[in-house]
C-alpha cells in the first residue's frame, strides 16, 4: 500500500527536523542536572534583587497580600477610632461654646462630668476674674474657655442695647452707691471693674419614667422655692413614654444656681446639661457711667433753674429738665434690667420620659449602644479604607495599564521580528 | 538523558505523546518541591530536543540556536514555581518561553531568519538516501521557504515541536479553533507549495 501525500509530506518534514549535536545536548544535560548554577552572574544588586522577587510574585499570592494588607489597615483604623484617647467631642454650633461631654445620672461629682458643673456662679465669676486677658470681648464672636475649665459666651450685649430698654422709673438714692460700685471703671471693656456682672444660663433635661413625671415636677416646684427662684413658665403633661413630660421656664438667683442645679440632678436621670455664662460687665458700668452723667445734668439744671429770672427762661430749662429726667429714666430701667440679668439666672428645665436620646449620652452602655458603636467604628474603617483605595486605586490602575502596554508593546515587537 | 524520539507520521500520534507528559508533569508539580524538581526534569528530558528544532527551525543558526535553548531551559527552571496549570499546559508554556527568547534573539539581531531545514543536515543526509528522498527535501524545504513566516512558525510549532493544537494555541495566544484553522490553511499551502514534488 502506497503512503498518503499527507504521510510523506508530514515525514519529510520530519526528516528536515533540526537535531541537536551530542555535546551541545550533554553539555545541558549536566547543566539541568545542576541546577542552572549561575557561575559568572555578577552578584546581585537590592533593586535587582528586588525586581527579581516582585517578578516571582504569582497574581494569586499578590492578592492574598493585599488583602490581608487592607484587612491589617482596616483593623487598625478600628483601633484607632475606638480608642477612648482619640474621642474629642466637640459642638461648633452655638457661636463656639465648647460642650461638655455627657453626664453620668446623678454623678455630680463623677471624673466623667465636667468640672465646672460643680461650680457656683461665685466659683465661676472668680475664676473668670482670674484669667486676666483671657476675658471675652464684647465684639467678638469667638470663645475661649480659661485655665479652670469655665465656659461662658463672648457675645456680651453692648451699651447701645442696654439703652434701648424702655421704662420710666425715679431715681433712687441707692443710685449713689451703684454707680460707686462702677465707678472706677472705665472704657467699653470694663476691664478695671472691681465687681464684675455675669450673666449665667442653663439647660437641663431630666429622664424618667412615665408615671413620675408628676412627682418629678413637684420636686422642681419645691427646689425652685427653697432656693428663692421664680418659675417663669411651667408645663406638665402625662401619659404614655412618648407623651409624659414637663417642661419649665425658671429664673434662679445666680448666687444659688450651683446648688440648685444640684438639686434639679438629684430629682431624676441628668439627661444632658449645659451651662453658659455672659459677661455684662461693660453694659452695665457704660450705662451706669452714664445714669451718673444724666444724674449731673439734673443737678445742674435744678441750679439753672433756681437762677432762672424770666418765666421764658424758667420754662426752657424746665424742658430740657423733664428731657433728662426721661433719659436718666430710661437708663436706670436699662440698668436694672442688667443687674436682674445678673442676680437671677436663667433656667430651661425640661423633664423627659421612655428612651434616652442617643446623642444625650446618658445612661448605661447597653446592647444599642453597641450597635451604634460599631456602626460608627465600620463607618470610621469604611473611610480609611475608601481613602486608601482612592489613593492606591489609580496608581494600581496607572500600574496595571503600563504593564499591560509593556506587555503588548513587547508582544507587538516580537511579532514583527518574526513577521 | 538524551531520550530517544519516537517518530511521529500523523497528528494524531503527536497529540497523543504530548497529552501524556502533561498529566505527568501537572501531577508532579502539585506535590512537594522535590515532586516539582522532578517534573522539570521529566518536561526537559521530553522537551529538549523538540525545543531546539523548534528554536533552530525559525533562527537558523546552529550556535544561536543552542544558546537559546539552553536560555529557555533556563528561563523556564528559574520560573518554575510561577508555572500555573490553570493557564496551559507545561509543554505549551515551555514553549511560550522558548518562542519569546527566539523572537528577542531574532529582534536583537535585526534580521528575519528563513524557516528551513539547516544546510548542514541537508549535506549530511544526502549520503544513504535515496535521489528521490532528497528531491522531496528540497522541495519542501523550498515550499517552506515561500511560506508567510507566521505559518512557518505554525508548521514548526506542529512539525518540529510536536505540540497540539491547543498548546499551539496557547503559545501563540490564539483560540484553539482559530490555531487548526490557520494550521490547516498553512499545511494546505504548504502541500500545494509542494505541488509535483510530492
Amino acid at each position: 500500500m502506497e503512503p498518503s501525500r499527507d504521510e510523506i509530506l508530514f515525514a519529510t518534514l520530519e526528516s528536515l527536523r533540526p537535531a541537536p549535536s551530542p555535546a551541545f545536548a550533554a553539555e545541558l544535560d549536566a547543566r539541568v542536572a545542576t541546577g542552572f548554577p549561575r557561575e559568572s552572574a555578577p552578584a546581585a544588586s537590592g533593586a535587582s534583587r528586588l525586581a527579581a522577587w516582585a517578578r516571582g510574585l504569582r497574581p494569586r499570592r499578590i492578592v492574598l497580600a493585599g488583602g490581608a494588607t487592607a484587612l491589617a489597615a482596616i483593623g487598625v483604623a478600628a483601633v484607632l477610632v475606638a480608642s477612648p484617647s482619640t474621642r474629642v467631642n466637640i459642638d461648633t454650633s452655638g457661636g463656639g461654646n465648647i460642650e461638655a461631654g455627657p453626664v453620668v445620672s446623678g454623678s455630680e461629682s463623677s471624673a466623667g462630668a465636667p468640672r465646672h458643673l460643680d461650680r457656683t456662679p461665685k466659683q465661676i465669676e472668680e475664676a473668670f476674674g482670674a484669667a486676666g486677658s483671657g476675658k471675652p470681648t464684647a465684639d467678638s464672636d469667638s470663645s475661649s474657655s480659661n485655665g479652670a475649665g469655665v465656659e461662658y459666651e463672648a457675645s456680651a450685649p453692648t451699651a447701645a442695647s442696654a439703652g434701648a430698654a424702655a421704662g420710666t422709673a425715679e431715681m433712687g438714692s441707692a443710685e449713689a452707691g451703684i454707680n460707686d460700685q462702677y465707678a472706677p471703671s472705665s472704657g467699653p471693656y470694663a476691664s478695671q471693674a472691681h465687681h464684675r456682672d455675669v450673666e449665667y444660663a442653663a439647660e437641663m433635661v431630666l429622664g424618667t419614667e412615665p408615671e413620675e413625671v408628676g412627682d418629678a415636677a413637684g420636686k422642681v416646684f419645691d427646689a425652685v422655692h427653697r432656693y428663692g427662684g421664680i418659675v417663669l413658665d411651667s408645663s406638665v403633661s402625662g401619659g404614655s413614654a412618648s407623651d409624659a413630660g414637663a417642661e419649665f421656664e425658671l429664673l434662679i438667683p445666680s448666687a444659688k444656681l450651683g446648688d440648685a442645679l444640684a438639686a434639679f440632678s438629684r430629682i431624676a436621670d441628668v439627661r444632658s446639661r449645659h451651662e453658659t455664662s455672659n459677661d455684662i460687665t461693660a453694659p452695665t458700668v457704660t450705662t451706669a457711667e452714664l445714669l451718673q452723667d444724666s444724674h449731673a445734668r439734673i443737678e445742674s439744671l435744678l441750679n439753672e433753674l433756681a437762677e432762672t429770672e424770666t418765666e421764658a427762661e424758667r420754662e426752657a430749662v424746665e424742658a430740657k429738665l423733664r428731657s433728662e429726667r426721661r433719659h436718666a429714666a430710661v437708663l436706670k430701667s436699662s440698668l436694672t434690667n442688667l443687674q436682674r440679668r445678673a442676680n437671677f439666672s436663667h433656667v430651661s428645665l425640661r423633664i423627659e420620659s421612655g428612651a434616652a436620646d442617643s446623642s444625650s449620652g446618658a445612661g448605661g452602655w447597653d446592647v444599642g449602644d453597641a450597635f451604634h458603636d460599631a456602626g460608627q467604628i465600620l463607618a470610621a474603617a469604611a473611610g480609611v479604607a475608601i481613602v486608601g483605595l482612592a489613593i492606591l486605586g489609580p496608581i494600581a490602575l496607572i500600574a496595571l495599564l503600563v504593564w499591560l502596554g509593556n506587555r503588548a508593546w513587547l508582544r507587538q515587537r516580537r511579532e514583527r521580528a518574526l513577521g | 538523558m538524551s531520550e530517544a524520539r519516537p517518530k511521529l507520521l500523523v497528528m494524531g500520534k503527536l497529540f497523543a505523546r504530548s497529552s501524556g507528559v502533561n498529566q505527568a508533569l501537572v501531577a508532579a508539580a502539585e506535590e512537594a518541591p522535590a515532586a516539582a524538581e522532578l517534573a522539570f526534569e521529566a518536561l526537559y528530558r521530553s522537551s529538549r530536543d523538540d525545543v531546539y528544532a523548534y528554536v533552530a527551525s525559525l533562527l537558523r543558526d546552529r550556535v544561536a540556536a543552542e544558546e537559546v535553548t539552553a536560555t529557555a531551559f533556563e528561563r523556564a527552571y528559574r520560573k518554575r514555581s510561577r508555572f500555573d496549570r490553570e493557564r496551559g499546559e507545561p509543554r505549551a508554556w515551555l514553549f511560550g518561553i522558548a518562542r519569546n527568547a527566539a523572537l528577542d534573539e531574532l529582534r536583537r539581531r535585526g534580521r528575519h531568519s528563513e524557516l528551513a531545514a539547516d544546510p548542514e543536515d541537508l549535506a549530511a543526509a544526502t549520503v544513504e538516501e535515496s535521489a528521490v528522498a532528497s528531491e522531496r527535501r528540497l522541495a519542501v524545504t523550498a515550499a517552506l521557504a515561500r511560506l508567510e513566516p507566521r505559518e512557518r512558525d505554525l508548521i514548526a510549532l506542529k512539525f518540529f515541536a510536536g505540540l497540539s493544537n491547543a498548546e499551539i494555541a496557547t503559545v501563540v495566544g490564539v483560540s484553539e479553533s482559530n490555531a487548526g484553522t490557520k494550521l490547516h490553511r498553512a499545511v494546505t499551502k504548504l502541500r500545494e507549495a509542494c505541488d509535483g514534488a510530492i
